[in-house]
This record gives structure tokens, C-alpha cells and sequence, in this order.
């Protein structure tokens, strides 16, 4: 049967137009995509890794930051304490200063009127001698004599004593 | 629609008339007109060398032109190939990189750039001498044996030139007695072996071919009913299955273009693994 014989001249002729086709379609064809191909997939995973080495390098950069900013903050608040705790020192010295100041001036005077009042009174003494001197002059009309001076100053002075 | 069929009709009419001719051999008008439809029949009248009769078929100029088809749309896609295709170039760069994945790299691996020129070509050369008998007056070059049996015998061959490279000549002569088998069995084994060579490239052309007439046949068949009732007004109902049939065609014929393809792959990478 006809349909079931390969012809010799079909043969023929696919074979040279196959040949034909493979060499020309491997020219114009199957080279270029097959390097496009290969080009591109090259590319793509240059791509994909140069965005995982930049990922990586980004979460370097933020973890670095995140650092920095951590010991900063901790800088910051190590600054604030101590600060606090240096102005209370200040300020305890300060007071401490001040209230011993303060007794200081109290005592001095304190001592001040200690020493007036010593004074004013040395001055009543000597006042109340010459006046009670006056006194004894005009009275008995006539100086006395040293003992009796003495007797007289001593009983005044007891008198004064008790007034005291 | 009408005047199209009964032009259809009278068109094939005559066809019939021819067919009337061939049917005193073969008894039935239908058959006639069936065979001159798949047959190869001369275009150009060539000498014959040889005993081979050059003259180049209505196959061998669909041939033709699907290749300059091919060559065009290639070199008109890639002329400057570009990093992101587009339109022509993509579509065509969608049907190599299916083929380059899923049929060449999982036969082939790392071989796959040796023999995937090869592999392409079939396929898309297949492909569309499959859907050129689709397109009206073409004709399925690959309906025809003597094309199918060439595309096998070049698979044949890519597969003994696969083999000798990968092996050596003595080396892939000793791939068709495999070790490990008794002497004697080896006289059964050896014959097996090379038998089964070369059916299955036996096998690769009449797939092909059997595939391509089987829906031409039942296309003309059912086409002739028209003509066997003597009346277009039956033509509605061949017409509605013979449009199913045409459909399922374009199916087949991408799907025998891969099964063709792959097949080869497979015999490729049969003939280059280690440890046959």
C-alpha cells in the first residue's frame, strides 16, 4: 500500500530541509535565547543575591544603630543620674554649710552678748560703788577713811547683790 | 454558509470525479477521495535519480514553508535579542523555555545543551507541519511516513551519536549487553537489546504518522458522508463533528509534537546513562 511506503524522494527531501532547518534555526534561533537564557538566570540570581547581601548588610547597619542608639541612651541616663546625685551633694553641703554657718553666728553672738552683758554689768558695778560713795559723802559729810570705804562697798555690794 | 458548502461540495466534487478513477481498484467512491486527500501528490515535476523520484510533493512544500515560517519568526524575534522580551519573541520564548524545563532538563540535565537544538527543532518544525494540514489547502507533512520515518531516523541517530560520545564506540556497543547476566542469556539479551532499539524509533514514526492521518481520515470521512447521502442538506451534522474533530487536532498536534519530542529525550538520555 502507497500510503504505508516511505517515498524516496520525501525522504530526500525532509532530510535536507530538516538539516536546513536545525542549522539555520540553531543560528537565528536556539543560540541567542539559549544565551539570553542564560544570561538572564545569570542575572537574576546576581540580582537576588546582591539584594540578600544588601538585606543583610541593611540589618547589620540597623542592629549597629540599635546598638548606638541603646548605649547613648544608657550614657544619657548614667549622665542624668549622676548629676542628680552630684546636685544633691551640692545641695546637702549647701544646707549643711549654711546651718553651721548660722550656729556659728548664733554662738558668736551669743557670746557677743555674754561679753556686753558682763560689761554692763562691771559698769553698774563701778557706777553703783560711786554713787553709793556719793551717797555715804553727802551723808556722813566727810570723806572716810579706806577701811571704812571697804566695809561700806561690801555691804552695798551685798545689797545690790540681793537686788540683783 | 450555504453557498460556501456547496462550493465546498462541488470543490470536492471533482476531487470525487478523480476519486472515480481509483475507485474501480478500490471498490468504494470514499476511499478514492480519502486517499487523494492524504496522499503526497507532485507540485513540481522533478526527474527521478536513482530510482528516486525528486519531485517535490504538496508535503514537501508545506515543509517548506513552515520552515521559512520558523526561520522568519525567529529571526524577526531574536534578531536583537533583548534581557525582557516581548510580543513575538515572548510567545516564542515561552514554548523554547517549556520545552528547555520541562522536556530537555529533567531527560538530559546537564547534556541538555548539546542536544537541545536538536530537540527544538523537532518540536516546533512537528508542530506546526502538524497544524499546517489545518489550515485550508495545507497539508500535514508529517502525515505522511516518509517524513515521520526521516524525523526518527534522525532521533536514531542522535541517539547512536549520543551514545558514542558519552561511551566510545566499543563502550556503547558493550551499553546493549548489559552486565551482570548469565553467558547464555546474553545470546537472547544481546538481540533484545538491539531489537528494542531500534523498535521504539519504529514506533516514534508511525506514532507520529498514525496520530496526523487518523484525524485527517476521520475528518474526509465524515466529510464524505455529505457526498455518499448525495444531498448538503445533511451536511450540519458531519459539519458539527468534523469541527470537534478539527479542534481535537489542534490538540493532538501540539501533544504529538511534545510526545515526539520528549521521546527522544528520553531515548537520548537512555543512551547516555551511566551503568546501561
Amino acid at each position: 500500500m502507497e500510503l504505508m511506503t516511505p517515498a524516496g524522494g520525501t525522504i530526500f527531501w525532509t532530510t535536507l530541509t530538516f538539516l536546513l532547518l536545525l542549522f539555520a534555526l540553531t543560528k537565528v534561533g536556539w543560540k541567542p535565547i539559549l544565551s539570553m537564557l542564560d544570561e538572564r538566570e545569570k542575572k537574576l540570581k546576581e540580582s537576588l543575591e546582591l539584594a540578600e547581601q544588601a538585606k543583610i548588610a541593611s540589618q547589620k547597619t540597623l542592629a549597629e544603630q540599635n546598638q548606638l542608639l541603646e548605649t547613648a541612651r544608657r550614657e544619657a541616663q548614667e549622665i542624668l543620674a549622676r548629676n542628680r546625685k552630684a546636685a544633691e551633694a551640692t545641695k546637702e553641703e549647701i544646707i549643711k554649710k549654711a546651718s553651721s554657718e548660722a550656729e556659728q553666728l548664733i554662738a558668736k553672738a551669743r557670746r557677743e552678748i555674754d561679753l556686753s552683758r558682763d560689761k554692763a554689768i562691771e559698769e553698774i558695778r563701778d557706777l553703783a560703788v560711786e554713787l553709793s560713795m556719793n551717797a555715804t559723802a553727802k551723808l556722813v559729810g566727810k570723806s572716810l577713811d579706806a577701811g571704812d570705804h571697804q566695809s561700806l562697798i561690801d555691804e552695798s555690794l551685798k545689797k545690790l547683790g540681793e537686788l540683783n | 454558509m450555504i453557498t460556501q458548502i456547496v462550493e465546498h461540495a462541488s470543490e470536492h466534487g471533482e476531487a470525487v470525479q478523480q476519486a472515480a478513477e481509483h475507485a474501480a481498484e478500490h471498490g468504494e467512491s470514499g476511499v478514492g477521495f480519502i486517499m487523494h486527500h492524504i496522499m503526497a501528490h507532485p507540485v513540481i515535476k522533478l526527474p527521478t535519480v536513482y530510482g528516486i523520484d525528486l519531485s517535490v510533493t504538496n508535503h514537501v512544500l508545506w515543509m517548506w514553508i513552515v520552515s521559512a515560517l520558523l526561520i522568519l519568526g525567529f529571526y524577526v524575534a531574536f534578531r536583537k535579542p533583548k534581557l525582557v522580551p516581548h510580543g513575538l519573541a515572548n510567545a516564542l520564548e515561552s514554548l523554547v523555555v517549556f520545552i528547555r524545563d520541562d522536556v530537555i532538563m529533567p531527560n538530559l540535565g546537564h547534556e541538555a545543551r548539546a542536544y537541545a537544538p536538536y530537540l527544538l527543532t523537532a518540536f516546533f518544525f512537528i508542530m506546526l507541519c502538524n497544524l499546517a494540514g489545518l489550515v485550508p489547502y495545507g497539508a500535514t507533512a508529517t502525515g505522511n511516513i516518509g517524513v515521520t520515518a526521516t524525523l526518527a531516523l534522525f532521533t536514531f541517530f542522535v541517539v547512536q551519536i549520543a551514545g558514542v560520545r558519552k561511551h566510545g564506540f566499543l563502550g556503547y556497543l558493550s551499553t546493549f549487553s548489559p552486565p551482570g547476566i548469565p553467558f547464555l542469556l546474553k545470546f537472547i539479551m544481546i538481540p533484545v537489546e538491539v531489537i528494542s532499539m531500534i523498535t521504539k524509533h519504529f514506533a516514534l514514526a508511525i506514532r507520529l504518522f498514525a496520530n496526523m492521518i487518523a484525524g485527517h481520515i476521520t475528518i474526509l470521512a465524515l466529510l464524505s458522508v455529505i457526498f455518499l447521502f448525495k444531498n448538503w442538506l445533511v451536511s450540519p451534522f458531519p459539519l458539527a463533528i468534523i469541527l470537534f474533530s478539527a479542534i481535537l487536532e489542534v490538540l493532538i498536534s501540539l501533544i504529538q509534537a511534545y510526545v515526539f519530542t520528549i521521546l527522544s529525550a528520553v531515548f537520548i538520555s537512555a543512551s547516555v546513562a551511566e551503568g546501561h
